[in-house]
């Protein structure tokens, strides 16, 4: 695998220079009588790292569910590209590439990790046997061994479920799922939580590799220090409203957490 | 650092499959060496796999269902409402007596048992996967409705009448020694086992006995998966029906009260999970032949037969309570 | 448990109180004796040929008693069916019920409420453990049934020696343990028959036919079979058959449904055990006029068996039994 590129490094680049890559805005989400977002705003460009954070129940993980497709936005709008999309299903999420590493991880603990990998997106034989249905299992492993081996994903076994493995290992195969996949778009719902020191690095790696292919990442972090490490701007949601947006090379952890405790505030409707 | 695959032999011992294989082996063994001339003989070994092979086709059906984590009580009605249907056809085909119909009338009975499968499997699969009804409730409402319509349709009594070609051939014939039967069961069980282990069907099965909400997530129709396996458990359990009445030469309408839970025990024997997500076709065989073999077994022997149910029973759970062990310990590791 | 659900199950458990506490009484209670000349049959199954040969003897005889007639079935042999079949008949105060108990003591209860009603109870094929209930009890002579096999197995195998197996349903079924008894006793008489003892089957066609097999395995000298009700003599033609044994194994089965007739004369079973369920119908009938008419009434009657081969089955057609009347 490559070296860490020395912690903290921040990069000036394409921040709100080119037009946003995806740009919700006004989102509305009731559950029953409680109000998780109320119009929230939310907007990422290809090529950059953009973390969203805030403090618990700001609404950040059903914001990643809006726009994975899992859940519907009650109103708002959201465009992709340029373009005004319906994104009604997780499936259409990922026709437009766009993969998500969910909080639950939403794997499949009793498949090995080429299973999960290629979960929902099974290669199949060639010819007849393909037709019928009969899986490729070389040929998902050889590539799933590949995937794993690029990203820097070490496992003791490709064999066993992953229900058996290390959380850390698990979320690994979650978050290397959604990078694998994804083309435009990744979202990451605190993909470091479980993860000890090194394979932290390792995830926050791979973030920064995703983004110099020219993809945007947003990540959702309660880790000030790694938020700021890591990412390019910051987008900051406080009770269901986007409430600042910071440059990470401008800003500090005193700053975003004044942002998210309301202590300081930028915009008034995000 | 690339993952390693383990070796064919590592992988195997890893396998509840192989172990619960081991407990029928010596159970095959222990009886042999009682009475080697009446157990390790064609006669015994035809018999015990004619015997099974009805169970076994409702324990494939049973295999994919409780992969996905659910359950389907209701096979032993479907069987018996689809034999009792299938029979009923074939006689009004023939003049309200099928015992000298001909092959066209039967491939007719074959359709109707299925077809009468596939009904209540539909049914099954609507309540469970669109109205979110839970499988252990569904099932035992179909358990009770299809015994009934299938009392209703015959007026309670069994349909005799079934046609001799049927039960000459697939009931009692055999190619090559081998008994027609056995033939049918084993080619059900096999293209059940491919389906599961190698396809995408099968693939899906297991995601979404592991985790439906992830399987929802990645984009698998999870709904209808679900409709779709309930509707192949049912379709088995009319194909079931159909040669239980090649085989007892009567469509029953009796005496199938236990076998949603003999296959439920044969499939949970052979290691799979009653949480869904783990299991084989493979370990099925041996799981329902474990019991088939125990209760020939005690018979031959001559074990009491006030204990014969006990001894069962002690097998069956010490069997199972070995495997969850044995799964805990390596979990652990 | 959500705060509603312990809620209502406190009034729940009060009302339950409240009913226990208000009244001494029982379910049922009326006090008015009946009157009306209607007599009814509880068969213990539906559509079962020998239930039905006896509701063709019950309405025959009833009928020109002069009594109006009703039959209500439970769908299964199943206490719990027939309980709120009893408690349903109560409700309609007929002069008589005759009926066969599908459990010799959980049917006590609800019998005894026909009883205090005033309602004369007569046990017809099966009976509860209490005898202080019914005015009168019919049933076949089980055990002179099973030495009826016996007989006619010895009868068929003539000297030659061999086993004989019992199939019996589930242990502790009071009929086919009395006919499993008597066949015991009465196959001692010949030395050259060598018992093998009886095999539950848990009334399972399948079981009885691996049952069969597996014997066979063991004792390939077997000789004949005697399968104590309808589903073992299913399931131990359907053995018999696979292992190419048919008639050289003979079958003696009990009961004489069409489909069970049917085999007797295509030779898959050699012998049938018949009773006489018409003429149960038919006393359990005179029995209960004797009773509400304040007769002297006789409390046990054992009505007699027959043993049909195919060589005398048409001179006992009279014993076939319907399925309808």
């Amino acid at each position: 695998m490559q070296a860490a590129e020395g912690g903290g490094v921040v990069r000036e680049r394409g921040v709100a220079v080119a037009d946003p890559l995806l740009d919700a805005r006004d989102l509305v989400k009731h559950y029953g009588g409680v109000e998780a977002l109320r119009g929230a705003s939310f907007t990422a460009y290809a090529g950059e790292v953009v973390s969203l954070i805030g403090d618990n129940g700001a609404g950040k993980s059903t914001l990643v569910k809006c726009l994975s497709g899992v859940e519907r936005p009650d109103s708002g709008t959201v465009a992709f590209d340029g373009r005004p999309v319906e994104l009604d299903s997780p499936v259409a999420a990922r026709a437009l590439g766009i993969e998500t590493v969910f909080q639950d991880l939403a794997v499949a603990p009793d498949l090995d990790p080429a299973a999960n990998l290629f979960l929902g997106r099974e290669l199949r034989k060639p010819g007849v046997l393909g037709w019928l249905g009969v899986l490729d299992k070389k040929e998902m492993r050889r590539r799933a061994i590949g995937s794993f081996d690029d990203l820097g994903v070490t496992l003791q076994s490709i064999d066993v479920p992953i229900g058996s493995l290390s959380g850390g290992q698990r979320q690994s195969v979650a978050v290397a799922r959604s990078v694998v996949w994804a083309s435009k778009l990744v979202f990451m719902d605190e993909p470091t939580a479980a993860l000890g020191v090194v394979q932290r690095e390792r995830v926050l790696d791979v973030i920064r590799r995703v983004r110099d292919q020219g993809m945007a990442v947003v990540l959702i972090s309660h880790n000030m220090p790694e938020v700021l490490a890591v990412s390019d701007r910051v987008e900051v949601l406080r009770l269901g409203k986007r409430v600042a947006r910071f440059r990470a090379a401008d800003t500090t952890v005193e700053e975003l957490v004044g942002a998210m405790t309301g202590a300081l505030s930028q915009e008034d409707a995000g | 650092m690339t993952p390693q695959r383990k070796s064919l032999a590592k992988r195997l011992v890893g396998t509840n499959t192989l172990w619960i294989a081991l407990v029928l082996l010596l159970l095959i063994a222990v009886f042999g060496a009682l009475r080697p001339d009446a157990v390790l003989t064609v006669f015994t070994l035809q018999t015990t796999l004619v015997e099974t092979s009805v169970l076994l086709v409702l324990a494939v059906g049973m295999t994919f269902v409780i992969i996905t984590s659910g359950i389907d009580l209701s096979v032993g009605s479907v069987l018996v409402f689809s034999g009792v249907t299938s029979a009923m056809t074939m006689n009004s085909l023939n003049g309200g007596d099928a015992t000298n119909a001909g092959w066209g009338v039967v491939v007719v009975g074959l359709l109707v048992a299925l077809a009468s499968g596939a009904a209540w499997g539909l049914l099954n699969g609507l309540l469970i996967a669109k109205a979110k009804i839970p499988p252990l409730i569904v099932t035992l409402g179909s358990f009770g409705a299809a015994l009934g319509a299938g009392q209703l349709i015959s007026n309670g009594s069994n349909v005799s009448g079934v046609p001799n070609v049927l039960s000459n051939n697939l009931g009692t014939g055999t190619t090559f020694g081998v008994p027609n039967l056995v033939i049918l069961a084993a080619v059900v069980t096999a293209l059940g086992a491919l389906l599961l282990g190698t396809t995408r069907f099968g693939r899906h099965t297991y995601a979404i006995g592991s985790n439906e909400e992830a399987a929802r997530r990645v984009g698998i129709g999870v709904t209808r998966h679900l409709m779709a396996v309930y509707l192949l458990a049912g379709v088995l359990a009319g194909l079931a029906g159909f040669m239980a009445m090649a085989y007892f030469r009567v469509a029953s309408v009796t005496g199938h009260d236990t076998d949603n839970l003999n296959a439920i025990a044969g499939v949970v024997l052979g290691g799979t999970s009653l949480f869904g997500g783990a299991g084989s076709i493979v370990g099925t065989i041996f799981g329902v032949f474990i019991p088939a073999v125990l209760r020939k077994g005690f018979v031959i022997v001559g074990v009491n037969v006030y204990w014969q149910p006990i001894a069962v029973a002690i097998v069956l759970v010490a069997a199972v309570w070995f495997d969850q062990s044995r799964r805990k310990a390596r979990d652990r590791s | 448990m959500s705060k509603r659900t312990v809620r209502t199950l406190g009034l729940a458990a009060a009302a339950l109180l409240l009913t226990a506490c208000g009244s001494s009484g029982q379910i049922g209670d009326s006090g008015s004796t009946s009157t009306a000349k209607k007599m009814v049959l509880i068969p213990g199954v539906a559509a079962e040929p020998f239930y039905i040969s006896m509701e063709c003897g019950f309405r025959e005889a009833a009928k020109s008693a002069g009594y109006e007639v009703d039959v209500q079935a439970p769908a299964k042999f199943d206490a719990p069916l027939q309980t709120p079949i009893v408690t349903g008949v109560l409700a309609n105060k007929p002069a008589a019920v005759l009926i066969a108990p599908t459990d010799d003591k959980a049917l006590a209860g609800p019998m005894k409420q026909l009883k205090d009603a005033g309602i004369k109870v007569v046990e017809v094929d099966t009976k509860l453990q209490d005898t202080s209930i019914a005015s009168a009890t019919i049933s076949s002579n089980n055990e002179q049934g099973g030495e009826k096999a016996a007989e006619t197995l010895a009868k068929l195998v003539g000297d030659k020696p061999g086993s004989v197996l019992v199939l019996n349903t589930k242990a502790g079924t009071s009929t086919t343990d009395a006919r499993a008894k008597g066949f015991e006793t009465a196959i001692k008489k010949y030395p050259n028959l060598k018992y093998l003892g009886q095999q539950y089957t848990d009334n399972e066609p399948d079981q009885a036919a691996s049952k069969v097999t597996a014997t066979l395995s063991a004792n390939p000298d077997l000789i004949g079979v005697f399968a104590t009700n309808l589903n073992t003599g299913e399931g131990a033609a359907t053995g018999l058959r696979n292992a190419g044994k048919t008639g050289a194994v003979n079958l003696v089965g009990f009961d004489a449904s069409p489909k069970q007739v049917q085999d007797l004369q295509a030779g898959v079973v050699q012998a049938l055990i018949a009773q006489d369920p018409a003429t149960i119908g038919k006393l359990g009938v005179e029995r209960a006029v004797a009773a509400i008419e304040g007769k002297e009434v006789k409390r046990d009657t054992e009505t007699d068996l027959v043993a049909i081969t195919k060589a005398d089955a048409s001179a006992n057609e009279k014993y076939f039994y319907k399925q309808a009347c």
